[in-house]
């Protein structure tokens, strides 16, 4: 769906950082979205862990870049890096071209999906807090 | 331009390998010469059949084509003096394929001449000729060309080494010279037809070079004398001695001073200084060449009579020399290079001459050059923005050509006609050779759309 | 025709003396990674050529140019006519600026520095567990790179400080604005202001600082003069270190990156190569090293302008490092430590350091 300029398709979770997760068989798919790669601008620099690299719930495993921001990933959930988009080492830009596609980040092996539940879910949680951000960053 | 050709063109290589943005033109109206004038837009081409597109769109649309390497050419003939589109080869710099068993390093033309060598350094080979530009001029600029460097003497040039080529023609058809064989008579030899071309007969998209095994060792030693007739004596000694050193380079009074305004060498500052080189597998048999070389000079009235005895200092030396040409272009803010070369005999003259034409006209001339093959450099200084110096450089040059075809020389050496020298092929070309190569740039190019307008090829 | 732009009346007779001879392609890190000779040290001098000739305006147009250049100097070390680009550069940003003309992220970076501690506008920088302000002998500097890019480099520095027991304080500091008179602008006299008057409270007598930059702007620039009036010496971090001795070794493969901003630019290539001598046996160059090092990319302004072309730059310079089979890269500036570690690729497996980090890194497996 579309919330002002910004993509957000409603059938995705949310982390509230910006980042959205979708269940891809066993695995959980990440990536940014619409609302944090406009604002970020052009992506120059994306950090891909080693596979295999456990993911605490809430703590910082990866980090993004563009010319002028520097943006910490979160994990969405406890589990263990299952593998990386190796195209984003020589193509960040993927990510503005296509964020929820091509411009994937990063799989991940939950060890519970019922963690899913506590992410940002459904056409109505996702307006409220998409809105809300548009205007504090506003403020900025 | 047309939009619909921008679009043609765009449509052969890409978006962003094209420009029309005024940095880049700026840029691709020069090259190491003073002549400029700036293209229409620039291409970078990664593949031949890019190349050939680009050639056939631009021989239907009547289009002038220039191809570039590296820019670093002292006549003029990267200059795109019609305008039309610069052809920048530099993005095509893969090393193909280097075999050591047949001798031989296949390369796209926008290597870096030093890329090459570090290729092969590890495997105890080498590329010869070492163009003092060789860090950063192409080895497609060096075919085209045909450069020569400070080994000349022992090991000839650019053309020795190149085996076979392949060429886009300018109306686009694309085709091979040479063998991959160590020697071939088949056919007309195209090869040598291409090599020293300037770029004016066809566009060269890959190069087979004959590679030779590096020697290990070398001698480096000086002498430094007071008189040209004393120097001229013994260059043509040395030719009697039975050995050819790898390098043999003369470094005159004005050069020295430069340099030493530059470095922290404090070379003399003498009449001339000669600057040799002999190589080999071993150590005594370099020495045993240099001692040779030393008992001429010292035959010779020397003032002083040096070897080198450390790595540090051959290297100083070497780098000096390499570095004459731009180190003399800081004494005034224009400076023109020349290379006339004469035959080994005609040497003194040809010195002696220059000093001559520098008095009459009194105009500052430094030389320095290839002394093991007759190969001088003498570079011009004058004020570029004053008219009467300019003038005055005009005539130097004039007579600094009739000096050097009155003693049975050549124009260039190794940096070829381009635009600077194009007035000039008649002194030394008879008119039925002016013919033959102007009738064989119109059999090649008949629409002249491959960097036209020079090397007098227009009539 | 009289001089027009300060570019002109400074430097009218180097740019002249360019012979066009080109050289300075082979060393450029711009052309290097991007083949554009408009990009190079020739390039822009032909540009400034025709301005002053009258024949280009002093515009937007030449921004692209203009504004993209490490300042790495390595043209002018090369250059045979000894054509001083890097400071005919930054005196022609500041004519563009002049005439309204300036690459949009710097212009972003001064009106940042205008209301801001640090070029990227945040506002916490991390506490490095440990109170600042104190009074010592010693302050530390870390620089904008460190506080906010490069932290865990930053704390593992700090933490080797004290292990070496060296008495030293954070201060609130602020950017130095150094790199503003590179783009065109001038350093903030009230940030300056503010950097000296708290490092003067401390009682300090010597400011070590991480970042080279910093340290050029401390000991050069006219606006911290006072310092030297005061009696207080700034040194870089390798230069402090060069005196202790480290007990912990590596058989691993170590390489020296030199900063641009400490190598060629002060001429500080053997103290960080004592130090690492000590600690690693198996110690090897790479082909561009000391006043020959091939720049990261990453100065001059350029990876916040030019960010992809600086990694591009990045990258090139790690090929180096691949080449002497390094296990370890090592260097003493966080802007090369970030510019490096965001251009490494996954394939490649050596590690970026910092010295003082891997020193504390060493030490901590020691205790372990």
């Amino acid at each position: 769906m579309k919330i002002e300029q910004y993509n957000m398709p409603d059938d995705l979770y949310y982390e509230e950082n910006h980042f959205w997760v979708k269940e891809e068989g066993d695995l959980l798919v990440m990536g940014m979205d619409d609302f944090a790669q406009t604002m970020a601008g052009e992506v120059v620099y994306v950090q891909l862990p080693d596979d295999g690299k456990k993911l605490k719930l809430g703590k910082k495993f990866a980090k993004i870049e563009s010319g002028k921001w520097l943006g910490k990933v979160y994990a969405p959930v406890n589990g263990v890096l299952d593998s990386v988009n190796e195209e984003l080492e020589t193509n960040p830009g993927l990510i503005n071209d296509d964020c929820y596609g091509k411009g994937w980040l990063y799989k991940i092996q939950p060890s519970d999906k019922s963690e899913l539940e506590n992410l940002i879910k459904g056409k109505e949680a996702i307006e409220k807090w998409v809105l809300a951000d548009i205007e504090k960053y506003a403020e900025e | 331009m047309e939009e619909k050709l921008v679009k043609a063109i765009v449509d052969i290589v890409g978006e962003d390998h094209f420009t029309r943005n005024i940095i880049d033109l700026v840029s691709y109206a020069c090259d190491a010469s003073e002549h400029c004038n700036r293209p229409v837009c620039a291409v970078f081409t990664e593949t031949t059949e890019q190349v050939a597109d680009l050639m056939k769109l631009a021989n239907r649309e009547d289009i002038p084509v220039t191809p570039r390497g590296a820019g670093t050419g002292l006549s003029g003939m990267a200059v795109p003096i019609r305008g039309g589109i610069i052809l920048d080869l530099s993005r095509m710099n893969k090393i193909l394929k280097i075999s050591i068993e047949d001798r031989l390093a296949v390369v796209q033309p926008g290597v870096i001449y030093a890329d090459l060598e570090k290729a092969l350094t590890p495997e105890g080979f080498f590329f010869p000729p070492d163009p003092a530009s060789g860090k950063v001029s192409t080895l497609g600029g060096n075919v085209a060309t045909n450069a020569g460097g400070l080994k000349g003497a022992k090991y000839g040039t650019t053309r020795d080494y190149v085996l076979g080529l392949q060429v886009v023609l300018p109306d686009g058809r694309i085709m091979r010279t040479g063998s991959k064989a160590m020697k071939s008579v088949s056919g007309y030899d195209l090869t040598r037809l291409f090599v020293g071309s300037e770029g004016t007969l066809g566009v060269v998209t890959e190069i087979t070079f004959k590679i030779n095994p590096k020697p290990t060792k070398t001698s480096t030693a000086l002498a430094t004398f007071d008189n040209l007739e004393d120097v001229g004596k013994a260059i043509n000694q040395i030719m009697h001695s039975g050995i050819i050193p790898s390098a043999l380079e003369i470094l005159g009074r004005e050069t020295l001073a430069a340099i030493n305004q530059n470095t922290d060498l404090n070379l003399p500052e003498v009449d001339a200084m000669l600057l040799v080189e002999t190589d080999g597998y071993t150590q005594e048999e370099t020495a045993y060449q240099i001692e040779k070389v030393i008992r001429i000079f010292e035959a010779n009235h020397p003032q002083e009579v040096k070897q080198a005895k450390t790595e540090a200092e051959v290297k100083d030396l070497w780098a000096a020399r390499k570095s004459a040409y731009a180190v003399l272009s800081r004494i005034e803010n224009s400076s023109v290079l020349e290379d006339v070369t004469v035959p080994m005999t005609h040497i003194t003259e040809l010195l002696k001459g220059i000093q001559d034409i520098s008095r009459k006209h009194d105009i500052q001339i430094a030389t320095f050059g290839h002394a093991g093959d007759g190969n001088l450099h003498p570079q011009i200084l004058y004020d570029g923005y004053d008219p009467i110096q300019v003038e005055k450089k005009e005539n130097a040059i004039k007579d600094l050509f009739e000096l050097a075809i009155g003693l049975d020389g050549t124009l260039t050496g190794e940096h070829g006609i381009g635009l600077s020298k194009a007035p000039f092929m008649t002194l030394e070309h008879d008119p039925v050779a002016m013919n033959v190569m102007r009738t064989l740039k119109r059999t090649f190019d008949p629409n002249n759309i491959l960097n036209p307008g020079k090397m007098a090829l227009e009539g | 025709m009289e001089a027009k732009y300060d570019f002109e009346k400074k430097f009218r007779k180097q740019i002249l003396q360019c012979s066009r001879c080109g050289f300075c392609q082979a060393v450029c890190p711009v052309y290097g990674a991007t083949l554009r000779p408009g990009l190079n040290a020739r390039g822009k001098m032909l540009l400034l050529k025709e301005v002053m000739d009258g024949n280009l305006p002093l515009d937007d147009q030449l921004t692209e140019s203009l504004f993209q250049c490490t300042t790495c100097a390595s043209c002018f070390e090369n250059c045979p006519s000894g054509v001083q680009v890097p400071d005919i550069i930054k005196q022609a940003r500041k004519d563009m600026v002049n005439v309204g003309s300036c690459h949009p992220a710097f212009e972003g970076m001064h009106k940042v520095l205008q209301k801001h501690t640090n070029i990227y506008a945040e506002d916490e920088p991390e506490d490095f567990e440990r109170e600042r302000n104190q009074k010592a002998a010693y302050v530390y500097f870390i620089g904008c790179v460190g506080s906010y890019r490069e932290d865990e480099a930053t704390l593992e520095t700090l933490e080797l400080l004290d292990k070496l027991r060296v008495e030293f304080t954070l201060i609130d500091e602020v950017c130095c604005s150094g790199v503003l008179e590179d783009v065109g602008y001038e350093i903030i006299p009230n940030l300056a202001r503010k950097n000296m008057d708290l490092i003067f409270d401390t009682g300090a007598s010597t400011v070590i600082t991480g970042c080279p930059y910093c340290f050029r702007t401390f000991n050069n620039k006219p606006q911290y003069s006072e310092m030297k009036e005061k009696g207080v010496k700034v040194v870089h971090i390798t230069q402090f270190l060069q005196d202790f001795d480290f007990s912990v070794r590596t058989d691993k493969r170590v390489t020296y990156h030199d900063p641009c901003d400490l190598g060629r630019h002060c001429g500080i290539y053997e103290e960080p190569r004592n130090t690492i001598r000590k600690i690693a046996s198996d110690f090897v160059e790479m082909p561009d090293n000391r006043e020959n090092a091939l720049c990261c990319g990453a100065g001059g302004g350029v990876r916040g302008a030019f960010a992809k072309n600086s990694i591009a730059m990045a990258r090139r310079r790690l090929e180096q490092a691949e080449e002497v089979g390094a296990e370890i890269v090592l260097t003493e500036c966080n802007s090369c430590v970030h510019n490096l570690g965001n251009a490494k690729l996954r394939k490649q497996k050596f590690k970026i350091y910092n010295t003082t980090q891997f020193i504390n890194q060493l030490m901590e497996e020691e205790n372990d």
